[in-house]
């Protein structure tokens, strides 16, 4: 390490432990003890918080809604609680005893928020985040987390790319992607920054989510804060009370008819062929002869796959917050069988968290949440290896699902000359017999200390830990396959890969908070230590003599390349501190840095600095806007900060040597190696300078309130694997370079339009994202992706390829018009020569593609809607992208004009001839794969279609039950759907957030979004549930 | 206070072991910075060097030295696009623009081929400041310096002019260089094989499948004959023939490898090495010289595979009807280099094709096979020398070399006797001995013949297609733009041309 930062650090360090501990405790004046009762319309309100204002000094009301606080005549108590405006009462005199009624809120304003390493009152707030509570998201029956967040907060889009249940979530926060470094936001679990899925976590754990957005609230997280911080706390125990909480649900997940690729049945893809044939002037197979034998029998490959599934949720909350415990026990089994079927997904999940009050000084507190996660998902994914779905799309409808008998025909080949050259397996066998399983043990479990060694002064030490166990096995017998063009029977194959992972967190936090007069402050310092190891091991056989025993020792062949064992391994050390400043709780300062050394930089660039500042000015406490009787509360605030992303791999730095490039002599496996990478001293962390500003509005006593941020960030120092000419025997150097600009403009209204016996809340976003890529590294100015190009001047990754422009119509248009040369003919795809030399070329850099789309919305939206009236609520969940393009990448086997696939519907109204041209958009099948290639292997703008969508996400009806046996407090019965409908003009499938993933576990491919191949559908969920408090 | 200070020393402690902290090494893999300090390193390192020829084999050197001749064509197979890179090969029609060209074939072999003369650059750059075995040193040595010069002679012959890496880029400053002259080229190739020549053990003191002397000798006298110093050639030859390591095989089938045995047999110089199984050192290219497509039945046929998959795709490097022909009558060559096979998928009534054959063998894994590529042989070293006698008057010393050949093949001895004569008989015979071996495009390049040879070929096809193996459907013949590059260098890769400042 670098000794001048590591001495510079250790000054910094002792600067502020200085600073805390020499700071005097300022003096007050004579306080005495007041009591007190907090109401609201008539009822006791238990677990309100009481401080009085501008000091430490604070309590919460019991059960009976009093509490008693230590208070001098002259000082303010300031009494908050969730859903009520926060109130302030003068102490006057001697008087002891206050009745303070509340009014219930319709706004969160006066809510404490978390925060990076503490929380505040959300009024004081400088940065930009959001936050939602638990609670709000409890009805919806879903698997994981980020569903339920689906459209609810401003600038974090999440897409649900696939429907494989606790899979396929994208998480992006201010649109923020990277060229190759990871761009999911950090996820950090009551303080504790995991390694593992968030999507094993039970989401009835939760009691509130915060998402930290601009640099000022992240850059205490440092250098891996560039993708935005989400911030999860788990259930605690509200003051005084204890609960007992069942909630349950029970239900069924179909996929619609509508919004399905509408594919050929069997007698129009016999029409399609029996055309064919005439087309190309050849004779018409005889199956083809008559299509209409194949009227009504039809094989709907795509349907066979799917069934209508169970879904059930069961939860059992105790809570208690009595005497000097408070502990909260959270049971969970959450059960789900998926719409394809042999589809699985079950979660067994266990939580107790427990703070201990050992003195009035010292605090202790053990969260252990162990869970268990199975999960059982077909191939359903990818292309023709692995995806049976897209497979089952294409495969010949006149093909037998089953055979006479009823049983599953084993695989369907038609003779050569009917043009099947490929055979194709069963893929309803394939689900039912493809075992491709992944059973998780997760423990998380975060413990901490804490002494109060006087007023104001807080050292936590943290000891956190994260275990992960992850067992997947995936097997085929020899009589199914997820590939097509695979007889059966085919090889016996299978795969056993085990992960142990270990992460633990040490975090040593000074925190000191006083008030000298209208001076309000907070310094926090800490260090940390985090360590990660991941050990893998993975075993790759085929070749089975039985079906029945897939063991490892009874197969053939142990594959070599796909059995290996890896360790992963990184450590990061972090000095962080933090300045919270206010002056009269309107004038808002907060500065914070934190330095991390993480393993994964060069040796020569091992410590980064993350410093972020942040103003606020809360206008509506200032004279001119006291008391007004419209605007209640106003507040501005900007920020700026770097955070880094440190996603770059663990050991990218270092020249590594594969020593498996073996070579055969005397007919003998001889060990051979080779140096694969070159090595980078210098690499670091990828660096986002951002700027925010933005306002916070309140209206009508806060009856509206509005929030807006407008963000620039500047994304520098990109980890990119540095295309080199290969004539050096490497194909990259991974580097550090090029820049990325977003900004982009985020808006949140919330509004109760009507109160009263009915009452509605309505609670909408808005948000833009652009971006732009401002350079790449010297002599490159793009970066292609599958069907895409990252292009200085450009925004990132748009969809790259032809522009199609018609067919060929005529002779006299053939001729007329650049074409390519030995392939284009009447009919075929007439595409733009964009480079202008008269021919049409693909390939390079100077051939005829353009960018032809863009996989980014132009904005997207959510809106939540609440009603209650009487016993009875309700709530409308919906949100949506508009201006978006996918690339709808099975048409290259959907619409391949050879009539070896079955086709999209559309494809049956294509150019036959210059008399009959059809609807444009698919060309002529006569002349073969030379001329139909160019139309299917060629990217053009054919692919790309707009993919705007609206979702209403979630519509959930209520009903409160009042006559009650005494045991039970309240009881809730609801029904609630789940992606209830999609208004959309997407044509390619039935999901348009789609976007084909590299791993299937949300981060996919950053240079190549938005991609269509027909992924595992998003079910319709319908479910009935309870809520019992008992 | 003290307990104050105590808790600070306890935090300022925290960071003394820091460094080792973050010191976190790959534990699964190697890194350069601990490797090349041994014997073992050495060895292990040139072995690398070989590894990229299997690909290179299964894959490029067919596609561009045999297909991109009149010795074998694709099978058009309408329904299958996306195969103008095997089609524009044997059609002549390689597209260019600006000297580069999008055919991922020629790619392939490019980044093949560099990727062996980077690992032989690897080998070579700390070799002589680590101390080990003398011999042993020597042999890594040699073997590095033949690979290196062995992909540089490949590569000067397909482009010409290209970059000339002697020692390891460092970083991705100097990842490319400029293109050097062909003549700097050879002088490289050359230094290299001169010093390589006599630090390389004889074939009987070598582990079968490394580099040898005579291999080298043989590789070094192919770059001679290129450059037409034939003499050179003589001599550099002389004492692999005189060495007694290399004889005939007693027929022309013996000469194959098999799929495990009959490898390296005393007729072999230099071969690729293959191996059956689940190592990933298998073999392919029998798999790609095949018409398409395959019922399971046929395929099971042609291999015997415990698990034979049907085939379907455009088959490629099927013998044309003109190397048919140049076998004379009699050659026994010709049913043990090609038989005849029914394709039943194939369009049309006629389903019986040509295919190679002459280095199938049974195998029980599908597309998986142990059989090695025959690189140089002592059948070409004879042929080799007999050219070089010839081209410097030694017409009457050439003569017995070539009839070695013929003899083997059941033909009687050849009628030439001119010099003349003698130039065409060999170059004839070079193209039946060492047909489907990737030699016949060198050949025809370096001796001028392309406008002379591979005009009148393309003429037949154009004039013909149905005897090239297009199908008998309306529409299915050649393209409008096939014959149309006959130039004696490919261009030079697009996605190289790309990144490179050079070309």
């Amino acid at each position: 390490m670098n000794n001048h930062y590591l001495s510079k650090m250790k000054i910094r360090l002792f600067g502020f432990l200085l600073l805390m501990f020499c700071i005097s405790v300022t003096s007050f004046g004579q306080t005495q003890s007041v009591r007190g009762v907090i109401s609201s319309e008539g009822e006791p309100v238990p677990g309100a918080l009481v401080i009085v204002k501008g000091t430490q000094r604070g309590t919460v009301t019991d059960i009976d809604g009093s509490f008693s606080i230590q208070a001098a005549a002259g000082e303010t108590l300031v009494v908050s609680f969730v859903g009520y405006t926060t109130k302030e009462v003068a102490v006057v005199g001697n008087q002891t005893s206050y009745t303070i009624e509340l009014a219930l809120s319709t706004s969160n304003l006066s809510e404490v928020v978390v925060v990076g390493y503490g929380s505040q009152i959300k009024k004081e707030v400088t940065g930009a985040v959001v936050s939602i509570g638990g609670a709000e998201l409890r009805d919806m029956p879903v698997s994981t987390i980020a569903q339920k967040l689906q459209g609810r907060l401003a600038g974090v889009q999440i897409n649900q790319t696939t429907g494989q249940p606790g899979r396929g979530m994208q998480v992006r926060i201010r649109g923020q992607l990277s060229v190759s470094g990871g761009s999911e936001p950090l996820y950090v679990v009551d303080g504790f920054p995991i390694t593992g899925d968030i999507n094993a976590i039970n989401p009835d754990e939760i009691e509130d989510i915060s998402v930290l957005k601009d640099a000022a609230s992240t850059s205490l997280y440092g250098s891996r804060a560039a993708n935005g911080v989400v911030l999860i706390t788990t259930k605690k125990g509200k003051a005084g009370q204890t609960n007992v909480n069942l909630n349950v649900f029970s239900g069924f997940q179909k996929v619609p008819q509508r919004g399905r690729l509408e594919m050929m049945n069997a007698e129009e893809f016999a029409q399609f062929k029996k055309e064919y044939y005439e087309d190309a002037k050849q004779p018409v197979p005889s199956v083809f002869q008559d299509p209409s034998i194949y009227r009504d029998k039809t094989n709907d490959w795509y349907d066979a796959l799917l069934q209508t599934a169970p879904i059930s949720s069961y939860n059992l909350t105790l809570t208690s917050n009595k005497e000097r415990v408070n502990t909260s026990v959270v049971v969970g089994l959450f059960d789900q069988k998926g719409v394809v079927v042999n589809t699985d997904f079950k979660r067994f999940s266990l939580r107790l968290n427990t703070e201990y009050q050992l003195s009035d000084k010292i605090n202790i507190g053990v969260n252990v949440a162990p869970n268990y996660v199975y999960d059982n998902t077909p191939r359903t994914d990818g292309t023709r290896g692995t995806g049976i779905i897209f497979n089952a799309l294409h495969t010949w409808p006149v093909m037998p699902i089953r055979d006479e008998s009823g049983e599953l025909t084993l695989f369907n080949r038609f003779p050569a000359e009917t043009g099947n050259i490929f055979a194709y397996p069963n893929w309803v066998r394939s689900a039912q017999e493809l075992t491709n399983e992944t059973t998780r043990l997760n423990l998380l479990a975060t413990t901490y200390l804490e002494w109060k060694p006087i007023k104001g002064l807080s050292l936590k030490s943290t000891f956190n830990v994260e275990l992960n166990n992850s067992r997947f096995f995936f097997s085929n017998p020899s009589t199914a396959t997820s590939a097509i063009n695979q007889a059966i029977p085919t090889i016996a194959a299978s795969i056993r890969d085990n992960n142990n992972n270990m992460s633990w967190l040490n975090e040593n936090i000074a925190t000191y908070r006083n008030s000298i007069k209208d001076h309000n402050f907070e310094i926090l310092a800490g260090f940390s230590n985090q360590h990660f190891r991941l050990d893998q091991s993975r075993i790759q056989a085929d070749t089975y003599p039985d079906d029945r025993l897939l063991t490892i020792q009874s197969a053939v062949n142990i594959n070599r390349g796909g059995t290996f064992n890896n360790v992963q391994e990184w450590s990061l050390t972090s000095v962080f501190s933090r300045f919270t400043y206010n002056y009269k709780g309107k004038y808002l300062f907060t500065a914070s840095a934190r330095g991390d050394g993480s393993s994964r930089f060069g040796v020569n660039n091992r410590w980064g600095v993350f410093p972020s500042t942040s103003v606020g000015w809360v206008l509506s406490d200032e004279e001119f806007l006291k008391g007004n009787e419209k605007v209640s509360f106003a507040k501005l605030r900007a920020s700026y900060g770097i955070t880094g992303n440190n996603n770059i791999g663990n050991y990218t730095q270092y020249a590594l040597i594969n020593n498996t490039v073996n070579v055969a002599f005397n007919n003998v496996v001889t060990p051979g190696a080779a140096v694969v990478s070159l090595d980078n001293p210098n690499l670091g962390w990828e660096t986002t300078a951002q700027f925010d500003i933005g306002f916070d509005l309140g209206f009508l006593d806060d009856r509206i309130t509005f929030n807006y941020d407008y963000f620039v960030k500047n994304t520098t120092n990109l980890l990119f694997a540095v295309p080199i000419p290969q004539e050096s025997g490497f194909t990259n150097f991974n580097d550090n370079i090029g820049e990325i600009k977003f900004w982009g403009h985020e808006f949140q209204i919330n509004a109760v339009p009507t109160k009263g016996a009915f009452r509605w809340s309505v609670n909408a976003n808005l948000s833009f994202n652009r971006n732009e890529v401002i350079a790449l590294a010297d002599g490159i100015d793009r970066v292609y992706g599958d069907f895409h190009i990252t292009q200085v001047g450009k925004p990132f990754a748009q969809f790259y390829g032809l522009k199609k422009l018609g067919n060929y119509a005529n002779a006299q248009d053939l001729a007329n018009s650049p074409v390519i040369p030995g392939r284009s003919t009447v009919g075929s795809i007439k595409l733009e020569d964009f480079n202008g030399d008269g021919v049409i070329t693909f390939g390079g850099d100077r051939d005829d593609r353009q960018i032809i789309g863009n996989p980014f919305p132009d904005f997207s939206y959510g809106i939540t809607n609440n009603f209650n009236y009487k016993n009875w609520d309700m709530s409308i969940v919906g949100s949506g992208s508009q201006g978006q393009d996918v690339y709808m990448r099975h048409l290259f086997s959907t619409a391949n004009l050879d009539g070896v696939f079955n086709m999209v519907r559309r494809a049956g109204d294509r150019f036959r001839s210059p008399e009959n041209p059809g609807a444009g958009i698919f060309g002529t099948t006569v002349g073969g794969g030379n001329v139909t290639g160019i139309e299917r292997d060629w990217p053009n703008s054919n692919f790309v279609w707009d993919a705007s969508f609206f979702t209403i996400r979630n519509i959930t009806l209520g009903y409160t039950l009042t006559k009650l046996p005494k045991v039970i407090k309240s009881a809730r019965l609801y029904a609630s759907a789940q992606n209830v409908f999609v208004f959309t003009n997407y044509w390619g499938g039935q999901n348009p957030e789609v976007s084909m993933q590299n791993n299937g576990q949300g981060d996919g491919g950053n240079l190549s979004p938005g991609v269509d191949l027909g992924p595992f559908p998003v079910p319709r969920t319908i479910t009935f549930g309870a809520n019992i408090n008992f | 206070m003290k307990k104050y200070s105590i808790l600070l020393l306890i935090l300022l402690m925290s960071f003394t072991s820091c460094d080792d902290f973050l010191t976190v090494v790959p534990e699964t893999q190697l890194s350069s910075a601990t490797f090349f300090k041994t014997e073992n390193d050495f060895i292990q390192a040139v072995n690398g060097a070989y590894a990229p020829l299997r690909a290179y084999y299964n894959g490029p050197a067919w596609l561009l030295g045999e297909l991109h001749s009149d010795n074998t064509f694709y099978m058009r197979n309408v329904l299958f696009g996306a195969v103008e890179n095997s089609e524009n090969l044997a059609d002549f029609s390689v597209p260019v623009s600006n000297g580069t060209t999008p055919n991922t074939n020629v790619l392939a072999a490019w980044r093949q081929l560099y990727l062996i003369i980077a690992r032989a650059n690897q080998v070579l750059a700390p070799i002589d400041a680590v101390a080990f075995n003398q011999e042993s040193k020597n042999n890594v040595k040699g073997q590095a310096l033949f690979l290196r010069a062995f992909a540089y002679f490949h590569l000067v012959r397909y482009f010409g002019k290209v970059p000339l890496h002697i020692i390891p880029v460092p970083g991705r400053d100097g990842s490319g260089l400029p293109l050097s002259e062909e003549a700097a080229v050879f002088d490289q190739i050359i230094k290299d094989l001169t010093e390589a020549v006599p630090l390389l053990p004889q074939k009987a003191q070598q582990l079968p499948g490394r580099v040898t002397q005579g291999a080298a000798r043989t590789l070094l006298a192919d770059v001679f004959i290129y450059r037409k110093r034939w003499a050179d050639a003589e001599q550099v030859l002389a004492p692999a023939i005189s060495s007694g390591q290399y004889a005939l095989m007693a027929s022309y089938a013996m000469v194959f490898p098999k799929n495990s045995t009959n490898k390296n047999n005393s007729e072999s110089v230099f071969e690729i090495q293959y191996r059956e199984g689940a190592d990933g050192l298998q073999g392919t290219f029998l798999y790609q010289h095949l018409p398409l497509p395959l019922t399971v039945a046929e395929v099971r046929a042609l291999f015997n595979t415990g698990n034979p998959q049907p085939l379907d795709g455009q088959g490629n490097n099927i013998p044309t009807p003109d190397i048919i022909a140049a076998y004379e009558t009699g050659d026994l060559r010709k049913d043990v280099s090609i038989d005849v096979i029914t394709v039943s998928g194939r369009p049309g009534s006629n389903k019986l094709t040509p295919v190679i054959k002459k280095f199938r063998d049974n195998h029980a894994q599908h597309n998986n096979h142990g059989v090695n590529w025959p690189v140089y042989r002592y059948a070409e070293v004879l042929l080799l020398m007999a050219e070089a006698l010839n081209e410097q008057g030694k017409t009457a010393a050439a003569i017995p070399l070539l009839n070695q050949v013929r003899t083997r093949a059941g033909l009687a001895a050849t009628t030439a006797s001119s010099q003349a004569n003698v130039r065409e008989a060999i170059f004839k015979e070079r193209r039946v001995e060492l047909a489907f071996e990737n030699k016949r495009w060198f050949d025809i390049m370096r001796t001028d013949r392309i406008q002379e040879i591979i005009v009148p070929y393309g003429r037949r096809i154009v004039a013909n297609p149905l005897n090239y193996y297009f199908p008998p459907i309306p529409g299915a013949v050649p393209r409008n733009n096939v014959f149309t590059n006959l130039d004696k260098f490919y261009p030079y890769p697009a996605a190289e041309a790309e990144i490179s400042p050079f070309f």
